[in-house]
């Protein structure tokens, strides 16, 4: 599976999640209230200030601070943060796969 | 004579109207040169010579206008030759040389050239030394040391600068070998504290080139997260509650707190952090 998928724009290729639903991913972010700890984009009510803020995701080179930033990664993080940072304040989220690749994507998309 | 009047004032007008006109098109031209990628930024590309000539004698004019004020110490009874020299090896050298000894790579391929100092060190004043090298050159390699050396260190270096082109090659070789125990002092105090020194801080520590921080302007950077409201904040790197004091363990020791961390270890000494943590807690009130 390729999961990978460059996308230049002005130069640059930015991360995308294959088979995620952007538009999908946004309901999912709202559903599993991520907007209590997390700013974003787009979402209603998302205006948290616990965790960072996650607008311009797709050209942020770093996730959490502690890995490169590629979709798979993401998609992990999501679901399980505190497998891949024990002491991260970032809960584990009991959400499906595709509910996690679905966020990821819109993340990748918004502003 | 009234048609004379007329006369002067016509001219006038036509000189103003030419300078707008100018200015106008000398803007135009600027913008077009820099769109159309023609303007090269590479470094093998060399400047005009009325460039180098304005560059020299700027920083020269610079220089002397904000190092007058500079009381020099008596290098010869306070300033350690020795300790000047650790500094020099550690942090000089590499882009500068010394006699005999050639700069390394990392001094050849810039542009402007790092100077060589037998020249300036001999002929410049000990405070146009000292601000210099406390201060640095902007849009040139040379880095400000103020935030590295200590003030008696920077002292101790420019005395070992004003050695050193009085040197032969063999007499800074029988120097450079005896002297391996002498170390170059970094800063142990912050100052009195202010908005713009701690804005000067978090530069000289390198921390806008991966974060936006309030009431700064840098490069746009997505490397780390904003410090716009940052006393918003909840967490840092999302493992330590949000306090002063926790932000001031951070900064100095990030892996320390938080081992997998990307956020490198910058030599950060703690007053310079209390400093820098107070600036970003205050930030946006």
């Amino acid at each position: 599976m390729v999961m990978l998928a460059g996308c230049a724009g002005d130069g640059e290729s930015l991360p995308r999640v294959s088979g995620g639903d952007a538009e999908r991913g946004r309901v999912v972010l709202d559903r599993y209230q991520c907007g209590v700890c997390h700013v974003i984009p787009g979402v209603p009510s998302a205006f948290g200030k616990v965790g960072p803020a996650l607008d311009q995701y797709a050209q942020r080179p770093y996730l959490a601070g502690k890995f490169p930033n590629e979709p798979e990664t993401l998609v992990r993080w999501i679901l399980d943060a505190p497998s891949m940072a024990p002491q991260t304040a970032m809960p584990a989220i009991a959400m499906s796969h595709q509910d996690a690749r679905d966020a990821a994507a819109y993340l990748y998309t918004s502003d | 004579m009234p048609a004379g009047k007329i006369a002067n004032r016509h001219k006038a007008l036509f000189i103003a109207t030419g300078a707008v006109v100018l200015v106008v098109i000398g803007a135009t031209a600027g913008v077009v040169l820099l769109l159309s990628g023609a303007f090269s930024t590479a470094a093998t590309k060399q400047h005009f010579r009325i460039t180098y000539r304005i560059l020299e004698q700027g920083l020269k004019y610079s220089v002397a206008s904000n190092a007058d004020d500079i009381v020099v110490p008596d290098l010869d009874r306070v300033a350690d030759i020795d300790v000047g020299h650790a500094c020099y090896r550690e942090h000089c050298l590499q882009c500068h040389g010394a006699p005999g000894v050639a700069r390394e790579p990392l001094g050849r391929g810039q542009l402007p050239s790092p100077s060589s100092l037998a020249e300036s060190a001999r002929d410049w004043p000990a405070a146009h030394l000292f601000y210099v090298t406390q201060q640095g050159v902007r849009m040139s390699g040379m880095p400000a040391w103020e935030y590295r050396i200590s003030e008696q260190g920077l002292w101790a270096t420019v005395a070992f600068l004003k050695a050193m082109p009085r040197m032969t090659a063999d007499e800074y070789k029988r120097f450079a070998s005896s002297n391996t125990h002498a170390q170059c002092p970094r800063p142990t105090t912050a100052g009195e504290y202010s908005t713009e020194r701690a804005q000067i801080m978090l530069r000289q520590y390198a921390c806008d080139n991966c974060h936006i921080i309030a009431g700064m302007v840098g490069p746009i950077t997505h490397i780390g997260p904003s410090l716009v409201d940052w006393r918003e904040r909840k967490y840092i790197a999302g493992v330590l509650p949000n306090t002063r004091e926790n932000l001031v363990r951070w900064i100095v020791d990030p892996q320390g707190v938080s081992p997998h961390t990307l956020m490198p270890d910058l030599e950060v000494i703690e007053p310079h952090a209390e400093q820098m943590a107070r600036y970003l807690m205050a930030a946006g009130e």
